[in-house]
């Protein structure tokens, strides 16, 4: 979006240059010509950013998607849900929902869990792959803590929040608790996961 | 649509080889009209719409940007609404037959006849550039609100809100196109159609384009 708000203030000085050194008659031919062109080359960033703004919640239930922004329908996500006993100080208030390049855009704050998901993301085979680019964007928010052994990573911690006792951090996918590791889950194009503190 | 034929061109290259193309029609049917008689207002309609389907074609890259909007508010400012409807119809179907026909094209040439009978209703009041420029711009959400319409045969009416509130941003790139071209063909195009405009016009008066 930064590049968006640099691209509209070299418009706007461009069209008060315009105004000053072309003449009446040919004035509204520069400015149109200047305010198509930021437009055609910010056509993709305004749409997306308006589709963050109108983007509402899916309400199927049953559908892997349901519960976050539609913006994502089709779209890879991952999402982190803290215990209630011990939620993360950033989002303690709901679920935060994160697009994929760190942009906080919809909270819900009717959600059972809190703690944020984090989407937009499309092409990861892997789930641990995209766990691990998912959660970077959030700037070290949602650090993610593992060991590595022979079975593939094993999280041990996520956001700074390490379970203990019997607990651990259980991973679903697509609504269902998933039959292998992180490191072995193998993803759809619409794959949902999601991590939230069990106990054995 | 249109592919560079064995030599790699990317979006960029393609763009810009389409507007040299619309550029080199728009040149030859300028320079072409300049060779007729006054008072062929017909032949100067078929120039049109091989214009505006030329344009709708070749603009296609870009997402909504097109002359057709403004060719036929032109033409219902300066020739009434008959004709409008019949350049609408003409451009709509003649550009599907290569971008793809189907129940939007009826669509397409509803919305851009009921630009066209707005620019004729309003006529006397689109007399200066600014003005014209303006409905033109406002013309883009109008079209495309016709066009957001087609939905109501695979969807609820209740979905069509979300749906037009959803295309804003591709109606705002409507109406800036729209402004672009209402800019740059407005006075030219009003000095042409009155040149070829006969006894026989419609209710609409000749409106003299100023700056």
């Amino acid at each position: 979006m930064s590049e968006t708000v640099a691209l509209l203030i070299l418009a706007v000085a461009l069209s008060a240059l315009m105004w000053g050194i072309v003449s009446a008659d040919n004035r509204l031919k520069a400015l149109s010509a200047i305010w198509l062109v930021f437009f055609v080359v910010s056509a993709s960033a305004i749409s997306h950013e308006w589709a963050r703004m109108t983007s509402e919640l899916v309400s199927e239930e049953g559908e892997p998607h349901y519960g976050l922004p539609d913006l994502w329908d089709g779209q890879q996500v991952v999402c982190i849900h803290f215990p209630d006993n011990s939620s993360h100080p950033d989002y303690s208030d709901g679920r935060h929902h994160i697009d994929y390049d760190g942009t906080d855009f919809m909270t819900d704050s009717d959600s059972n869990a809190t703690g944020a998901c984090v989407g937009g993301f499309s092409g990861y085979e892997n789930g641990f792959d995209l766990m691990l680019d998912a959660t970077n964007v959030t700037g070290g928010k949602l650090e993610v803590g593992y060991t590595v052994s022979e079975w593939g990573p094993y999280v041990t911690s996520i956001g700074g929040h390490e379970p203990t006792g019997d607990a651990y951090w259980a991973l679903y996918h697509d609504g269902a608790m998933a039959m292998v590791g992180i490191g072995d889950l193998v993803l759809d194009e619409d794959s949902v996961i999601v991590w939230q503190v069990d106990t054995w | 649509m249109l592919g560079a034929h064995a030599i790699a061109v990317g979006p960029l290259g393609m763009l810009a080889i389409n507007i040299s193309l619309l550029t080199l029609v728009g040149w030859a049917l300028l320079r072409a009209e300049r060779g007729l008689p006054d008072g062929r207002e017909w032949t100067l309609l078929a120039m049109l719409a091989i214009f505006g389907i030329f344009g709708r074609v070749l603009l296609e890259p870009l997402p909504n940007i097109q002359p057709v909007t403004v060719l036929v508010l032109l033409v219902g400012v300066h020739m009434g609404a008959k004709r409008s409807i019949a350049l609408a119809a003409v451009i709509a179907l003649g550009s599907n037959m290569l971008m793809g026909h189907g129940l939007w094209t009826l669509y397409q040439a509803l919305g851009w006849s009921l630009v066209g009978c707005l620019g004729a209703f309003a006529a006397t009041h689109l007399n200066t550039l600014p003005r014209i420029a303006g409905a033109a711009a406002l013309c883009g959400f109008l079209f495309d609100w016709v066009i957001s319409l087609s939905i109501l045969h695979t969807l609820g009416p209740s979905m069509l809100p979300a749906y037009i509130i959803a295309g804003l941003p591709f109606d705002l790139l409507h109406a800036m196109g729209n402004l672009f071209f209402a800019a740059w063909l407005a006075s030219p195009l009003a000095d042409i159609i009155n040149r070829h405009q006969g006894v026989t016009l419609e209710a609409t008066e000749n409106v003299q384009v100023t700056a």
